[in-house]
């Protein structure tokens, strides 16, 4: 063999030994489970695949988390990880499988709608590939995801997104968004028939009420805020109202314009009352420090501290950061004081229950209203 | 945080400086040394994971690239495109403006429909570099045309990659683009092509090429029907989205690269000229993997975030001073990254000052379109010369673009200065 072909051997060799050893933290990352421990509400766990059994057995076939109450009344539908990299929407709706207490009405909880995406990165992303929350009996440990459905399990993409029903023309990339993609599609994509089995759920159950937990760049004019169409318009005024006290919330109109939204399309295709929350997360700016872990929980940038400085920011930043304590707070609330107006709203349909907000985020932390995985009935811990 | 992010680019570009100069490496393998120095400096000793991810990035592009130089390659071999260039110039050769601009419209078609302006230069360009080498114009004003065609296809509507990348990402519909986006295009084409194209050139060896001879068993079926494929499938994805099956491109142009073997199966080594297109590519697919790496490496140390913050920062009137250079440079260190690094803030910032998005990001993708003739990627400028077949230098090619590289930036600046203005004129919907 010449020096020049071995030469090409070598480096073939260590460029697949960097592709290799680099590779298998991506593949343990995909095919890491999180344990999940079902509170005291939940009375079952589905997958999604009973609502649209092509889904079975997919990447996408997510655990629906049903929490009933002893007094029959209305429904609400939580869905989190829509975006895998807004983090807070994930652990709002963890701690509500793990914490919430039904009293009346029935409450059903996704916390990766979109658990393909969860499972990949986003390349050029420079995240971290796992997130950890600090609890008193060790941190508990989170899959940190990619905004779309991993093109491990929908590719290729389209040169064009083309949304159904609307024919609205989005940018290919937004075929495996699941926020681009409602109200889903029988025989569609994997993205597509996903948000096509949650609107299952939605009409076979005559939920009431869904939200959809996002988090939003400060730079970003639709951050702190409510998302609603003209029919959940008064609630969602209302409930900025009465959280008015409590943190910065304003309520943003749904663009009547701009398809495939949860906000837009849900309500349009069943009888249910859309909301999309949106809290500020700092680690998705573009002008940010490195992408650190600490920068998704602590929310702390010195880039933004300076870019608030001078003005460019839509939401109040100091050197207290956004933290995740607060994010997963507001959601808590938020989606709390949206039951309580709809309850004021629609008596027949009341939908009431149990769980930690606001406030018991900011004093004791997320990690206190994560439950052991190791000290319960294994029965009762799920891996998702 | 600013200090520590500031000394980390530094010690990229000293490590970049070094690794070429000193170490001859090449422009790749240099800002692959450079970043991975970076990426040391800020505490990540083995960013294995990262390179891996990286490295991935740009993987559909690799394969529209390989997948669409292959089924050129194959008309090629099989006569095909001396049948087009041929066809061309026969019937409009005499009517120079005419047969300009029907090649103007040769080379705007493929990415418009795709995005991508690499698709046009693919498709287009080495049929388009033969006529227009026919009418007695020198390769470098070519390679000019065809790259500027080109970038301006991949504006033209109705897919803007670039608008569309920002408006994903800002919530803005990607709705009233076509005036916008297609009024400028057509205008600064049929300004191109006539100033680059209507004189002839009349350097030494400038002469006009005589048209290729054509074996008499290339028959026009033989050389449309693959085209005829490879449009068809994209505009049936158009016209019935839901009822085709997603092929993606890199299948369109495969399929369209077996229909052209099998018409053809007597006179096209199918293996063979897979091998060439792998050697004629291996550059390009190379910078597009580095780049990729390149990329995560910066985000992972917050350089990236720097960038994304200095541009942002300064006031307005500095912003729009440095459009011209800030867009084409983000274009040609990013690829399409640069509209979700700079187009989107600098979109929100536009937003909250009363500059009309719609109109200002069809301006801003006029000047993305520009970058990609510039280093360290010029993805598609290379791509050019390697198709048009300029061997002169890289500069001396930048400096034949020049005027109308003006004109076009002139353009898209002002359309966002005066995108107020404009808007009322430009946008319907």
């Amino acid at each position: 063999m010449s020096r020049h072909a071995l030469g090409k051997v070598i480096i073939a060799l260590v460029a697949l030994l960097v592709l290799g050893v680099g590779g298998s933290e991506l593949y343990a990352h995909r095919h890491y489970k999180e344990p999940v421990v079902l509170g005291p509400g939940v009375t079952r766990v589905e997958r999604l695949s009973k609502y649209h059994p092509p889904l079975k057995g997919t990447a996408n076939d997510s655990l629906v988390y049903v929490l009933e109450g002893e007094e029959d009344g209305g429904a609400v539908l939580v869905l989190g990880g829509t975006h895998p990299g807004e983090v807070a929407g994930i652990l709002a709706a963890i701690v509500m499988v793990e914490n919430a207490v039904p009293i009346k009405g029935d409450i059903y909880v996704i916390p990766h709608i979109s658990r393909s995406g969860s499972t990949g990165t986003q390349p050029s992303g420079g995240y971290p590939l796992y997130y950890h929350i600090p609890t008193e009996f060790g941190a508990r440990k989170f899959r940190m995801g990619d905004r779309v459905t991993n093109p491990l399990d929908q590719w290729p993409d389209p040169d064009v997104y083309i949304h159904y029903p609307t024919g609205q023309s989005l940018s290919y990339v937004e075929i495996r968004n699941i926020n681009r993609c409602w109200p889903g599609r029988p025989d569609g994509t994997l993205t597509e028939q996903t948000c096509y089995a949650a609107m299952q759920l939605v009409r076979e159950h005559n939920v009431n009420i869904v939200i959809d937990l996002h988090e939003a760049e400060l730079l970003y004019p639709v951050t702190n805020c409510i998302v609603a169409p003209s029919k959940s318009a008064t609630i969602a005024v209302m409930t900025q109202i009465n959280l008015s006290g409590d943190f910065d919330i304003h309520t943003e109109p749904s663009p009547v314009g701009y398809r495939g939204l949860s906000h837009r399309e849900i309500g349009d295709h069943s009888d249910a009352y859309p909301f999309l929350l949106e809290a500020p997360e700092p680690f998705l700016d573009q002008p940010t420090g490195p992408k650190t872990e600490a920068l998704l929980l602590e929310g702390v940038d010195e880039f933004l501290l300076a870019a608030g400085k001078r003005g460019l920011l839509f939401v109040d930043y100091d050197e207290t950061g956004k933290s995740i304590e607060l994010r997963v707070g507001r959601h808590l609330t938020t989606t709390l004081a949206i039951l309580d107006e709809w309850n004021f709203n629609f008596p027949e349909a009341e939908i009431i229950f149990e769980c930690p907000g606001y406030y018991e985020m900011l004093e004791n932390g997320v990690g206190a209203y994560l439950r052991n995985p190791d000290a319960v009935d294994p029965s009762r811990v799920v891996y998702d | 945080m600013f200090l520590t992010v500031s000394l980390i680019l530094a010690v990229i570009v000293v490590a970049y400086i070094v690794a070429q100069s000193r170490l001859k490496l090449s422009v790749e393998l240099a800002m692959l040394v450079a970043a991975l120095v970076g990426a040391v400096v800020a505490g990540n000793y083995l960013p294995l994971r990262h390179i891996a991810e990286g490295s991935v990035t740009y993987l559909d592009l690799a394969l529209i690239f390989f997948t669409a130089t292959l089924f050129m390659n194959i008309i090629k071999a099989s006569g095909g495109l001396d049948f087009t260039v041929r066809a061309i110039m026969t019937r409009f050769g005499n009517r120079r403006a005419i047969a300009l601009i029907l090649l103007m419209f040769i080379m705007l078609i493929p990415g418009a429909i795709t995005g991508a302006g690499s698709v046009s230069v693919l498709v287009s360009g080495g049929a388009v570099a033969m006529a227009l080498a026919s009418m007695g114009i020198s390769k470098q004003r070519i390679a000019a045309i065809v790259f500027l065609l080109a970038g301006l296809s991949a504006v033209a509507p109705p897919v803007s990659v670039w608008a569309m990348l920002t408006c994903a990402g800002t919530a803005i519909p990607y709705v009233g683009f076509e005036i916008p986006l297609g009024v400028p295009v057509l205008v600064l084409g049929v300004f191109t092509v006539l100033w680059l194209g209507l004189r002839r050139s009349e350097g030494p060896g400038d002469e006009a090429v005589a048209l290729p001879e054509v074996a008499p068993d290339v028959t026009a079926g033989r050389t449309i029907l693959p085209f005829l494929v490879v449009f068809g499938l994209i505009v049936a994805a158009r016209v019935w989205p839901w009822d085709m099956p997603i092929l993606g491109l890199p299948l369109v142009f495969m399929i369209g690269a077996i229909v052209a073997y099998l018409l053809n199966a007597r006179k096209v080594n199918f293996f063979q000229v897979s091998v060439e297109t792998v050697t004629q590519l291996l550059p390009l697919l190379t910078t597009i993997i580095v780049i990729g790496i390149v990329i995560q490496l910066l985000t992972l140390t917050g350089v990236r975030g720097l960038i994304s913050y200095a541009v942002i920062a300064m006031p307005l009137w500095v912003i729009f001073l440095l459009l011209p250079i800030t867009i084409p440079f983000s274009e040609g260190v990013l690829g399409f990254g640069g509209a979700a690094v700079i187009g989107i803030p600098l979109i929100w910032t536009f937003n909250s000052l009363g500059v009309h998005p719609t109109v200002a990001l069809s301006g801003l993708s006029l000047l993305w379109c520009l970058g990609d003739a510039l280093p360290p990627t010029a993805i598609i400028g290379r791509l050019t010369l390697q198709t048009v077949g300029y061997k002169g230098s890289y500069g001396s090619f930048l400096r034949t673009c020049a005027v109308p590289w003006l004109v076009i930036t002139a353009v898209g600046t002002l359309m966002v200065v005066f995108s107020g203005k404009l808007a009322p004129i430009l946008v319907f919907s």
